[in-house]
Protein backbone atom coordinates (compact mmCIF):
# COMPACT_ATOMS: atom_id res chain seq x y z
CA UNK A 1 0.00 0.00 0.00
CA UNK A 2 1.38 3.37 -0.99
CA UNK A 3 1.28 6.07 1.69
CA UNK A 4 2.00 9.70 0.99
CA UNK A 5 2.57 12.23 3.75
CA UNK A 6 2.22 15.98 3.88
CA UNK A 7 3.54 18.87 5.92
CA UNK A 8 4.66 17.91 9.44
CA UNK A 9 3.94 14.21 8.81
CA UNK A 10 6.86 14.15 6.39
CA UNK A 11 9.20 14.86 9.32
CA UNK A 12 8.17 11.46 10.69
CA UNK A 13 7.48 9.29 7.64
CA UNK A 14 9.23 10.95 4.70
CA UNK A 15 7.41 12.01 1.57
CA UNK A 16 6.11 8.55 0.78
CA UNK A 17 6.40 5.02 2.05
CA UNK A 18 5.29 1.58 0.97
CA UNK A 19 3.56 -0.68 3.48
CA UNK A 20 3.66 -4.43 2.97
CA UNK A 21 1.99 -5.44 6.21
CA UNK A 22 -1.70 -6.24 5.89
CA UNK A 23 -3.83 -3.41 7.30
CA UNK A 24 -7.57 -3.91 7.36
CA UNK A 25 -8.75 -0.43 8.20
CA UNK A 26 -7.61 3.07 9.09
CA UNK A 27 -7.46 2.29 12.80
CA UNK A 28 -4.93 -0.48 12.19
CA UNK A 29 -2.95 1.72 9.79
CA UNK A 30 -2.76 4.33 12.54
CA UNK A 31 -1.41 1.67 14.94
CA UNK A 32 1.10 0.37 12.39
CA UNK A 33 2.44 3.86 11.69
CA UNK A 34 2.77 4.45 15.41
CA UNK A 35 4.83 1.24 15.71
CA UNK A 36 7.03 2.40 12.83
CA UNK A 37 7.68 5.74 14.52
CA UNK A 38 6.52 6.02 18.16
CA UNK A 39 7.51 9.72 18.18
CA UNK A 40 4.57 10.33 15.83
CA UNK A 41 2.01 9.00 18.34
CA UNK A 42 0.47 12.32 19.31
CA UNK A 43 0.40 13.54 15.71
CA UNK A 44 -1.26 10.32 14.54
CA UNK A 45 -4.10 10.79 17.04
CA UNK A 46 -4.94 14.12 15.37
CA UNK A 47 -4.32 12.99 11.81
CA UNK A 48 -6.93 12.46 9.11
CA UNK A 49 -6.47 10.02 6.26
CA UNK A 50 -7.62 10.13 2.67
CA UNK A 51 -7.88 7.66 -0.17
CA UNK A 52 -7.66 9.38 -3.51
CA UNK A 53 -9.28 12.76 -2.91
CA UNK A 54 -11.71 11.62 -0.18
CA UNK A 55 -11.32 11.73 3.59
CA UNK A 56 -11.94 8.37 5.22
CA UNK A 57 -12.89 7.48 8.80
CA UNK A 58 -11.34 4.94 11.18
CA UNK A 59 -13.65 2.15 10.00
CA UNK A 60 -12.83 2.51 6.32
CA UNK A 61 -11.74 -0.86 4.88
CA UNK A 62 -8.42 -0.41 3.13
CA UNK A 63 -7.39 -2.20 -0.02
CA UNK A 64 -3.69 -2.94 -0.78
CA UNK A 65 -4.08 -1.01 -4.06
CA UNK A 66 -5.32 2.13 -2.26
CA UNK A 67 -3.31 5.31 -2.47
CA UNK A 68 -3.47 6.70 1.08
CA UNK A 69 -2.60 10.25 2.18
CA UNK A 70 -1.64 11.20 5.73
CA UNK A 71 -3.35 14.55 6.35
CA UNK A 72 -2.08 16.33 9.50
CA UNK A 73 -4.39 18.88 11.17
CA UNK A 74 -5.01 21.81 8.83
CA UNK A 75 -3.18 25.08 9.33
CA UNK A 76 -4.22 27.07 6.32
CA UNK A 77 -5.44 30.66 6.31
CA UNK B 1 -23.70 40.23 -15.77
CA UNK B 2 -24.67 37.74 -13.12
CA UNK B 3 -24.75 34.72 -15.44
CA UNK B 4 -21.55 35.76 -17.17
CA UNK B 5 -19.88 36.34 -13.81
CA UNK B 6 -20.72 32.84 -12.59
CA UNK B 7 -19.56 31.21 -15.80
CA UNK B 8 -16.28 33.06 -16.09
CA UNK B 9 -15.23 33.60 -12.50
CA UNK B 10 -16.78 30.99 -10.25
CA UNK B 11 -16.74 27.90 -12.44
CA UNK B 12 -13.17 28.27 -13.62
CA UNK B 13 -11.61 29.61 -10.48
CA UNK B 14 -8.29 28.28 -9.30
CA UNK B 15 -8.87 27.95 -5.59
CA UNK B 16 -5.25 27.06 -4.89
CA UNK B 17 -2.60 29.17 -6.55
CA UNK B 18 1.17 29.54 -6.55
CA UNK B 19 1.05 33.06 -7.94
CA UNK B 20 0.57 36.08 -5.65
CA UNK B 21 -3.06 36.87 -4.87
CA UNK B 22 -4.26 40.32 -5.82
CA UNK B 23 -7.22 41.10 -3.50
CA UNK B 24 -8.05 44.34 -5.31
CA UNK B 25 -8.25 42.55 -8.67
CA UNK B 26 -10.47 39.87 -7.15
CA UNK B 27 -12.72 42.51 -5.66
CA UNK B 28 -12.91 44.32 -8.99
CA UNK B 29 -14.56 41.20 -10.47
CA UNK B 30 -16.89 40.67 -7.53
CA UNK B 31 -19.94 42.74 -8.35
CA UNK B 32 -23.43 41.54 -9.02
CA UNK B 33 -26.68 43.39 -9.66
CA UNK B 34 -28.41 41.48 -6.84
CA UNK B 35 -25.70 42.26 -4.28
CA UNK B 36 -26.06 45.21 -1.92
CA UNK B 37 -23.19 44.00 0.26
CA UNK B 38 -19.73 42.74 -0.66
CA UNK B 39 -17.39 41.45 2.07
CA UNK B 40 -13.72 40.74 1.39
CA UNK B 41 -11.48 38.95 3.89
CA UNK B 42 -7.75 38.82 3.30
CA UNK B 43 -5.67 36.60 5.58
CA UNK B 44 -2.15 38.00 5.47
CA UNK B 45 1.27 37.06 6.77
CA UNK B 46 2.08 39.09 9.88
CA UNK B 47 5.55 39.85 11.19
CA UNK B 48 5.11 38.29 14.64
CA UNK B 49 4.09 34.80 15.74
CA UNK B 50 4.66 32.99 19.06
CA UNK B 51 6.60 36.06 20.17
CA UNK B 52 9.11 35.68 17.35
CA UNK B 53 9.79 37.79 14.29
CA UNK B 54 8.46 36.10 11.15
CA UNK B 55 10.34 36.32 7.86
CA UNK B 56 7.75 34.56 5.73
CA UNK B 57 5.29 31.66 5.65
CA UNK B 58 5.47 28.67 3.39
CA UNK B 59 2.17 27.00 2.50
CA UNK B 60 1.76 23.47 1.26
CA UNK B 61 -1.44 21.80 0.10
CA UNK B 62 -2.80 18.52 -1.16
CA UNK B 63 -3.81 20.46 -4.26
CA UNK B 64 -6.61 18.33 -5.72
CA UNK B 65 -8.24 17.69 -2.32
CA UNK B 66 -7.87 21.29 -1.18
CA UNK B 67 -9.28 22.62 -4.42
CA UNK B 68 -12.28 20.29 -4.31
CA UNK B 69 -12.90 21.10 -0.67
CA UNK B 70 -12.83 24.87 -1.17
CA UNK B 71 -15.27 24.45 -4.07
CA UNK B 72 -17.58 22.37 -1.84
CA UNK B 73 -17.40 24.89 1.03
CA UNK B 74 -18.25 27.76 -1.32
CA UNK B 75 -21.17 25.84 -2.79
CA UNK B 76 -22.46 25.06 0.71
CA UNK B 77 -22.19 28.73 1.78
CA UNK B 78 -23.80 29.94 -1.45
CA UNK B 79 -26.82 27.73 -0.75
CA UNK B 80 -27.05 28.42 3.01
CA UNK B 81 -27.09 32.19 2.66
CA UNK B 82 -28.42 32.56 -0.92
CA UNK B 83 -25.27 34.44 -1.89
CA UNK B 84 -24.86 36.29 -5.15
CA UNK B 85 -21.12 35.63 -5.09
CA UNK B 86 -18.82 33.35 -3.11
CA UNK B 87 -15.20 33.08 -4.19
CA UNK B 88 -11.98 32.16 -2.42
CA UNK B 89 -8.37 31.67 -3.29
CA UNK B 90 -5.56 30.24 -1.16
CA UNK B 91 -1.92 30.72 -1.97
CA UNK B 92 0.71 28.00 -1.69
CA UNK B 93 4.49 28.43 -1.58
CA UNK B 94 6.30 31.33 0.03
CA UNK B 95 4.09 34.19 1.27
CA UNK B 96 5.88 37.29 2.56
CA UNK B 97 4.76 39.62 5.34
CA UNK B 98 1.75 41.77 4.27
CA UNK B 99 0.96 39.45 1.33
CA UNK B 100 -2.38 37.63 1.13
CA UNK B 101 -2.32 33.93 1.94
CA UNK B 102 -6.06 33.62 1.44
CA UNK B 103 -8.88 35.80 0.17
CA UNK B 104 -12.61 35.15 0.59
CA UNK B 105 -15.24 37.34 -1.07
CA UNK B 106 -18.94 37.02 -0.41
CA UNK B 107 -21.79 39.08 -1.77
CA UNK B 108 -25.45 39.10 -0.88
CA UNK B 109 -28.48 41.36 -0.95
CA UNK B 110 -27.83 42.55 2.62
CA UNK B 111 -24.70 42.69 4.76
CA UNK B 112 -25.53 40.20 7.52
CA UNK B 113 -25.54 37.23 5.13
CA UNK B 114 -22.32 38.33 3.41
CA UNK B 115 -20.53 38.75 6.77
CA UNK B 116 -21.79 35.46 8.22
CA UNK B 117 -21.02 33.48 5.08
CA UNK B 118 -17.56 34.98 4.78
CA UNK B 119 -16.68 33.98 8.34
CA UNK B 120 -18.11 30.50 7.82
CA UNK B 121 -16.07 29.99 4.65
CA UNK B 122 -12.75 31.08 6.16
CA UNK B 123 -13.38 29.00 9.31
CA UNK B 124 -14.04 25.88 7.28
CA UNK B 125 -11.04 26.48 5.00
CA UNK B 126 -8.77 26.89 8.03
CA UNK B 127 -10.07 23.81 9.85
CA UNK B 128 -10.80 21.38 7.05
CA UNK B 129 -8.89 22.07 3.86
CA UNK B 130 -5.65 20.08 3.54
CA UNK B 131 -3.45 23.18 3.57
CA UNK B 132 -0.57 23.75 5.98
CA UNK B 133 1.65 26.65 6.89
CA UNK B 134 5.26 26.52 7.97
CA UNK B 135 6.50 29.62 9.77
CA UNK B 136 10.02 30.76 8.97
CA UNK B 137 11.41 32.98 11.70
CA UNK B 138 14.08 35.68 11.58
CA UNK B 139 16.21 33.63 14.00
CA UNK B 140 16.62 30.93 11.34
CA UNK B 141 14.20 28.42 12.89
CA UNK B 142 11.01 27.14 11.29
CA UNK B 143 7.89 25.44 12.56
CA UNK B 144 4.74 23.89 11.13
CA UNK B 145 2.14 25.95 12.84
CA UNK B 146 -1.28 27.08 13.94
CA UNK B 147 -2.85 23.67 13.67
CA UNK B 148 -6.52 22.93 13.95
CA UNK B 149 -6.92 21.33 17.38
CA UNK B 150 -10.64 20.53 17.27
CA UNK B 151 -9.92 16.86 17.94
CA UNK B 152 -9.22 17.80 21.59
CA UNK B 153 -12.88 18.90 21.83
CA UNK B 154 -14.63 16.56 19.39
CA UNK B 155 -12.47 13.44 19.85
CA UNK B 156 -12.58 12.87 16.09
CA UNK B 157 -10.04 14.37 13.65
CA UNK B 158 -12.81 14.54 11.04
CA UNK B 159 -15.12 16.65 13.25
CA UNK B 160 -14.61 20.37 13.79
CA UNK B 161 -15.95 23.23 15.86
CA UNK B 162 -16.43 26.55 14.14
CA UNK B 163 -16.15 29.94 15.83
CA UNK B 164 -18.72 31.33 13.43
CA UNK B 165 -21.33 28.80 14.53
CA UNK B 166 -20.21 28.51 18.19
CA UNK B 167 -19.08 31.98 19.34
CA UNK B 168 -18.36 30.73 22.89
CA UNK B 169 -15.68 28.29 21.76
CA UNK B 170 -12.23 29.81 21.77
CA UNK B 171 -9.69 28.35 19.37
Amino acid sequence: MKIESYAVARDYFGRSLEIDEPVADVASLRRLLEQKNPAAASLLKKTRFAVGDEFIDDHFQLNPADHVSIIPPSSGG
Amino acid sequence: MSALYRQVVEDNYSYITETPINPAAMLAQAHDPSAGAIVLFSGETRNLSRGKEVNYLFYEAHPSMASKMVADILKDARERWSLSIAIAQHRIGKVSVMESAVVVITASAHRSEAYAANRYIIDRIKHEAPIWKCEYFADGTSEWGGNCNCVSITGDPNKHVYESLNPSVVE
